[in-house]
């Protein structure tokens, strides 16, 4: 994946390069409890969306704690606040299956105890991983931090399948570490994605959001309820005054509902409209950007929308605000046409967009915002 | 008259309109996907209501955000009771948080543009 600017023609490679893999959904940052509560709420939620057997969502949800809690207790590094040190969460679900990569800092000392561990956990069928597991509960040998060795056990044991890894050099101390994990969810499995290939597609993909800053990402389906739980997971990760995340509040949910309201979707099952949203900061600003597809003969009106906003001063987009609060002629739902007026106001900045042509009937529309962080 | 109760949830307002207390309230946060849809009981309850009002009405907006949306939906509420104070007596409490300069500024604005009389109060 090329590396550019974090315009919008980064947005469309992005979400290229996760609808390859089908990549659902993406954390970048520190993790605390809360942010892995809310982790855990949204990917629930999207479960909840895709998946009915119970018996999968409840593997699922019990491996992806597991992983959650072994970043939490892993991490380590040299100051909390460096974006080096960020971990990373990714979720997939592609042919009926679900892989759950966690990656996170550690010493470079402790390489070698985990590599050594887990060669050994996959080098042990079932009942000798039971056994395994219990003589490391006895002993307490093993901890390579914080319980990290059991914790790694039993989500061998509890996704029955070989555990995926990989380190990458971070600096001379540091490096990360990386855990693809793919529950089995039926005894009757079918060979999957190629795991090996797709956990180097989310080294590098963590490497653009490292670069780019990015500090949340989301990838799949957008319907009200999604959004909802976006929302919280927005409130409880971003910095600022409560002002400031008031104003960001504003602006995520009139971007989002745009979409959940506007975007076209080319297969009508999916229970909502897929497209990309991410947050970057950068030179004390958060650029929210998103991504999604609407039929080209709406392209021509989507440009002269925004770009009719974005000639406007602030004074005059005032009052083209007050004319449309007042215009209920055309009253669908779908034109309301003050949030996009809003969001010009609300940032203060200029709106910037593009379009991607797809085929015959779709193109791929990315816009994004910026908001001066205010402390 | 009937009372019109209306739970809030995450995404749409708390309603609470009780013409035998004198109580009309609309609370919470209001960002629903549809927004014409959740407000429609609204305003038909706000017609019949019109119909035969108490002498004085007292209308608390106690918002703690809204969409665009649902900005369209209380410029209409607001034009509602606006005809209603043509003849009654009619108030609005616009109530925002302490700080909240996005709330008071959307107050102000439909203090501006609608011409009845406005009261802020800050909580």
């Amino acid at each position: 994946m090329a590396k550019k600017e974090p315009d919008n023609d980064f947005a469309f490679d992005l979400f290229k390069a996760m609808q390859k893999d089908n990549l659902g959904y993406i954390y970048r940052g520190r993790f605390s409890q809360e942010i892995t509560d809310n982790i855990l709420s949204l990917t629930e939620t999207s479960l909840e969306k895709t998946e009915q057997s119970s018996k999968i969502k409840k593997r699922v949800y019990s491996i992806m704690v597991e992983c959650l809690q072994n970043i939490t207790r892993h991490q380590e590094g040299t100051t909390d606040s460096t974006p080096d040190n960020y971990g990373i969460f990714v979720i997939q679900r592609k042919d009926e299956k679900y892989y759950i990569t966690t990656g996170n800092t550690i010493n470079k000392e402790n390489i070698k105890p985990i590599k050594d561990l887990i060669e050994k956990i996959n080098s042990l069928e079932k009942e000798e991983l039971k056994l395994y597991y219990k003589e490391v509960l006895n002993t307490g040998e093993l901890s390579v931090k914080g319980g990290a060795g059991l914790g790694l056990i039993d989500m061998a044991r509890k996704s029955g399948n070989k555990l995926l890894y990989n380190f990458k050099e971070i600096n001379k101390s540091f490096s990360y570490f990386y855990l693809h994990t793919i529950p089995t969810l039926s005894s009757e499995e079918k060979p999957g994605m190629n795991s090996e290939e797709s956990l180097h597609n989310i080294i590098d993909i963590h490497e653009v959001l490292n670069d780019e800053n990015i500090l949340l990402i989301f990838n799949g389906v957008l319907n009200q309820e999604s959004l909802m739980t976006l929302l919280s997971t927005i409130e409880g990760q971003m910095t600022g005054s409560p002002n400031f995340r008031k104003k960001l509040f504003y602006i995520v949910v009139e971007m989002l509902q745009n979409i959940v309201k506007h975007a076209d979707n080319k297969n009508e099952e999916l229970g909502g409209n897929p497209g990309i949203f991410f947050i970057s900061e950068k030179d004390n600003e958060y650029l929210l950007t998103t991504g999604n597809y609407i039929k080209n003969s709406k392209v021509n009106e989507m440009r002269d929308r925004i770009e009719q906003v974005n000639k406007l001063s602030i004074d005059e987009l005032d009052g083209f605000y007050n004319k449309r609060l007042f215009n209920f002629e055309k009253e669908d739902s779908k034109k309301s046409g003050l949030g996009i007026i809003d969001l010009k106001i609300k940032s203060g900045k200029s709106l910037k967009f593009n379009f991607h042509h797809i085929d015959d009937n779709f193109t791929f529309f990315t816009f994004q915002t910026r908001a001066a962080i205010n402390y | 008259m009937e009372k019109l109760y209306i739970e809030a949830t995450d995404d749409t307002p708390g309603i609470n309109f009780n013409p035998d207390e004198n109580t009309f309230i609309i609370s919470d946060r209001s960002l629903p996907e549809n927004a014409i849809e959740f407000y429609l009981p609204i305003f038909e309850w706000l017609d019949k209501y019109c119909s035969n009002p108490n002498n004085q009405t007292a209308f608390d907006f106690k918002l703690d955000y809204f969409n665009t949306a649902s900005a369209k939906q209380i410029a209409k509420i607001l034009l509602v009771l606006k005809k209603l104070s043509e003849n009654n007596d009619v108030a609005i409490n616009w109530h925002y948080k302490e700080e909240d300069n996005d709330m008071l500024a959307s107050g102000l604005r439909y203090s501006k543009l609608i011409n009845i009389n406005f009261e802020f109060i800050k909580y």
